[in-house]
């Protein structure tokens, strides 16, 4: 840290020494500024997060693919449903005619 | 406390103007006439340091510190200083403050996409139970389809059999009308 001289040195002025101490706190804030955000090592898991979200963000693509294309079978089924019922429907009728037929 | 008198009185004569410093040699433990003093220090008013003041009481010298006069902007400097150091700490402190909203956003978006995916799933899964309902009111009619399926299986095995049968019966036949 700075160093804590006081006294007026030999040959050097007290402006002199004024102007030295205002720099060298203002060094020690920049430094523990700089120590304070080094220290939280926020930098360091910010950025791993940040890349483990890139990469996990190919898997969200993929499983948002599969279930859009899960959606799309599920109408198709929900079509070949509706056309299989239609048909049963038909097939009623068709007993009723092959009952009257066989009597 | 006689050493006092005789810095204050080099330090005077330091700072007065090269021409006029008669009392710059003013023997120690004597007193320096104010009223002279002042006249000279205000020859020099600019960069001069303050007049030093002895004062005598009771026999012990005293002075007072001779201090150069404050600049006009120094006022002006220690803002523009301190502001200039408000700046820059804030540029430090801003970059993780960037890396917080980067993650923010990238959380956000990440939620969206899932609250997509969620409302798609929803819907999957309600139109899945509708059709197993569907499908189960219809499983009388496929197992019906499964046993005439089964049915005309064996009816055409028993057709194949019939027809190897009549075959048969048929060679046979021809064969004791020859005889």
């Amino acid at each position: 840290m700075a160093s804590t001289e006081t006294q007026p040195r030999f040959g050097q002025s007290v402006k002199g020494l004024l102007s030295d101490k205002v720099g060298s706190c203002s060094g020690d804030v920049i430094a523990m500024t700089r120590q304070v955000l080094k220290g939280s090592r926020s930098q360091e898991l910010l950025g791993q997060a940040a890349r483990n979200m890139v990469i996990q963000e190919d898997a969200i693509l993929h499983s948002e693919d599969s279930l859009r294309k899960m959606s799309i079978i599920t109408t198709h089924l929900q079509y070949q449903q509706e056309a299989i019922q239609k048909n049963v429907e038909h097939s009623k009728n068709l007993q009723d005619q092959l009952r009257h037929l066989l009597k | 406390m006689a050493a006092t008198g005789d810095e204050a009185a080099a330090m005077d004569s330091i700072s007065r103007a090269p021409a006029a410093h008669p009392a710059a040699l003013i023997p120690a433990g004597g007193t320096s006439p104010p009223g002279e003093g002042a006249a000279e220090v205000s020859e020099s008013p600019a960069a001069a340091p303050k007049k030093t003041s002895t004062n005598s009481d009771g026999g012990v010298e005293t002075a007072e510190e001779a201090v150069e006069p404050a600049e006009p902007d120094i006022n002006e400097l220690c803002t523009d200083m301190f502001e200039k150091m408000a700046i820059f700490l804030q540029g430090e402190l801003t970059g993780t403050c960037e890396d917080y909203r980067l993650l923010e956003n990238m959380n956000k978006l990440t939620s969206l996409k899932y609250m997509e995916m969620k409302d798609i799933s929803i819907n999957i899964s309600r139109n899945l139970q509708d059709l197993n309902n569907k499908y189960a009111s219809l499983q009388p009619y496929l197992d019906q389809i499964n046993q005439i399926e089964e049915q005309v299986s064996s009816l055409e095995q028993a057709a194949y059999k019939l027809d190897a049968y009549s075959k048969k019966l048929e060679a046979r036949f021809k064969k004791l009308e020859k005889r």
